[in-house]
């Protein structure tokens, strides 16, 4: 379990740096652009990568957010159950989580797979967008199992408590 | 079962999600949305649906400005404008009866128009304003009041994400939606001022006067303010004049916040790192939202419920306000129990078509919905804002923050009306727009 934990944490940290990193270059992509554009020529299919730059910063930070508890909810009632039916709620919670963004990782990556397939690239540049629709299912996958060790963490603590 | 049936039961099951349940409000959506649709259509069409959708969220191109503005806000924020904006107002209108509440008025509307978000802002003026107000004797009902109603102005005035996501969702242009935003802003933001000064009238000891300061001293106090200033007229009128698009004016408006950050050696490289990791959270938390509301959103029009509704509802036999009427009555009790963002993006494809086919302006109704909203931030039972105030007034009951912020309701309540009333407030600025 701790191992998991750690290794989930190690993911979770690298892939925000990396989100952090796409941040930055949005900004540095946009301003050339506005400079460029005044001087000289845009530069071409800023639109196109600002889009995908922008998946793998969001996506990337799916899971911190999740440790940060980032996620907006409506907690108002559930704070007058008892602590042990929060747990419980915890538990489904994390577990229908878990499971959900599993499958919206691997069917995310079954599209990836679909468009290198079809060897679909982008209509200004011209690359391949493949790799960012593999980024943001990797996002949705390190989701699931930040979740994974919530309800797992969930699970131990109440067995703990019995 | 007929589709509107399901339509209902999908409501009513995601209400459940997020109130008994407590999943975030943007998974909720997501879940119940995919299953809804499943159930109306097939699995494979929700399939289909649910990887495109997501995809299609998370790489839409107009949805980078959300992170770009974020981060314009948390540059700003960790550079510590706040205080300067408060020393600003402070010296300005400080030495006038309840001039220092005026002043946190004043400089939470400032902050709040570069930061956009009510718990950073009601954080960092609780920290700078209420010393201060504490050190003149002020009554903390009236200085924390003053605090946690200012900060819900950032909703309001540009750049507000609620704004850009509402535009984003809807269609609608997003600078249209911030000078429409701003009238309204800077009208809550007056009448939440005069507030200060009518309770001072009547209970002078709730305010005392401030310090005296100069006129050369009022001078020196402006830099650092007008920086601000500047940064906020870059951003609109560089939309204003269609040189930015909204994306381009969030990348420049954090380019040239870090900027002015570095120069004024007000942020440091911690800080620089906290506003990145800080903006990836704010924004991954906005886009999941906007991304499970797209979904379920996906499932109400497979349904037909959003055009019924709007149909029905055209068609009844009342008076329009009095449908408006309770349409925004429904947004100030959806607001006071959750997320304004969240319940926007679920009641949004309800009642916007409701609001078009009633022959509202569409920019006219989400400004004055996103007002409506900002109310549920400081009343119970959520009332995150006062939370946050509460939180860090200390030896200030949380009762009596409430109590505070009581004294302030009126003023949104005008606030609506008057919106109701001259829709030209809100709609006369957009309009001037080319």
């Amino acid at each position: 379990m701790n191992a998991l934990e750690k290794i989930t944490l190690i993911l979770n940290r690298v892939m925000i740096w990396i989100g952090g990193c796409f941040l930055v270059a949005m900004i540095l992509l946009t301003c050339t652009n506005i400079f460029l554009r005044l001087v000289w020529v845009p530069v071409g299919g800023t639109y196109e990568l600002m889009g995908f730059f922008g998946a793998v910063a969001t996506a990337f930070a799916l899971g911190y957010t999740q440790i940060k508890k980032g996620h907006i909810s409506v907690d108002v009632l559930v704070l007058s159950f008892s602590k042990n039916t929060r747990r419980i709620l915890n538990v489904i919670n994390s577990l229908i989580c878990t499971a959900f963004f599993a499958f919206v990782a691997w069917q995310i990556a079954k599209y990836a797979g679909v468009l290198r397939s079809s060897g679909e690239v982008t209509e200004t540049l011209g690359i391949i967008y493949h790799p960012f629709a593999y980024a943001v299912s990797a996002g949705c996958g390190v989701l699931a199992l930040t979740f994974l060790v919530e309800f797992l963490k969930s699970l131990i603590s109440g067995k703990e408590g019995e | 079962m007929s589709l509107a049936l399901v339509g209902v039961i999908g409501i009513l099951v995601l209400l459940f999600v997020l109130f008994f349940v407590g999943m975030p409000v943007g998974f909720a959506m997501a879940i119940v949305g995919f299953a809804g649709y499943c159930y109306v259509l097939n699995f494979k069409a929700g399939l289909g649906m649910l990887s495109t959708e997501l995809w299609m969220t998370f790489s839409k191109y107009g949805l980078t400005v959300i992170p770009l503005f974020i981060l314009m806000g948390q540059i700003a924020f960790y550079s510590g404008v706040n205080r300067k904006l408060y020393d600003a107002a402070y010296k300005w209108v400080g030495q006038i009866r309840g001039g220092i509440a005026m002043a946190t008025v004043m400089a939470c509307a400032a902050f709040s128009a570069i930061c956009g978000s009510n718990a950073a802002t009601a954080a960092t003026m609780t920290t700078v304003a209420l010393p201060e107000m504490k050190k003149f004797r002020y009554e903390p009902m009236l200085s924390t009041g003053a605090i946690a109603c200012g900060s819900t102005l950032g909703v309001v005035i540009p750049p507000s994400v609620v704004l850009i996501v509402i535009g984003l969702y809807t269609g609608q242009s997003i600078g249209k939606l911030f000078y429409g935003g701003v009238a309204a802003g800077i009208l809550l933001a007056i009448l939440l001022t005069v507030t200060v000064y009518v309770v001072c009238t009547f209970r002078p000891g709730w305010g005392p006067v401030g310090e005296k300061t100069t006129f050369s001293e009022k001078l020196r106090a402006l830099p650092g303010a007008v920086e601000m200033l500047i940064l906020f007229l870059l951003v609109m009128l560089g939309l204003y004049y269609g040189f930015f698009t909204p994306a381009e004016a969030g990348a420049a408006g954090s380019f040239f916040a870090l900027v002015i950050s570095v120069v004024q050696r007000g942020l440091s490289w911690q800080g620089f790192i906290n506003s990145i990791m800080d903006t990836l959270r704010i924004s991954c938390m906005v886009i999941m939202i906007v991304a499970g509301a797209t979904i379920f959103g996906k499932f109400l029009t497979v349904t037909r419920i959003p055009f019924n509704i709007a149909e029905w509802v055209t068609g009844l036999p009342v008076p329009d306000f009095l449908i408006m009427g309770i349409i925004l009555l429904i947004f100030v009790i959806g607001g006071a129990v959750m997320d304004a963002l969240a319940l926007l993006l679920i009641t949004i494809p309800i009642f916007f078509p409701v609001a078009e086919g009633m022959g509202h302006d569409p920019i006219w109704f989400s400004v004055t919905i996103t007002v409506v909203t900002t109310l549920g931030a400081v009343t119970p039972p959520v009332g995150a804002t006062t939370y946050v105030v509460g939180g860090m007034a200390k030896d200030v009951p949380l009762e009596s923050v409430f109590k505070g912020v009581a004294f302030f309701l009126p003023a949104y309540i005008l606030c609506i009306i008057l919106l109701m009333v001259f829709p030209g407030i809100v709609t006369f600025l957009p309009n001037l727009i080319r």
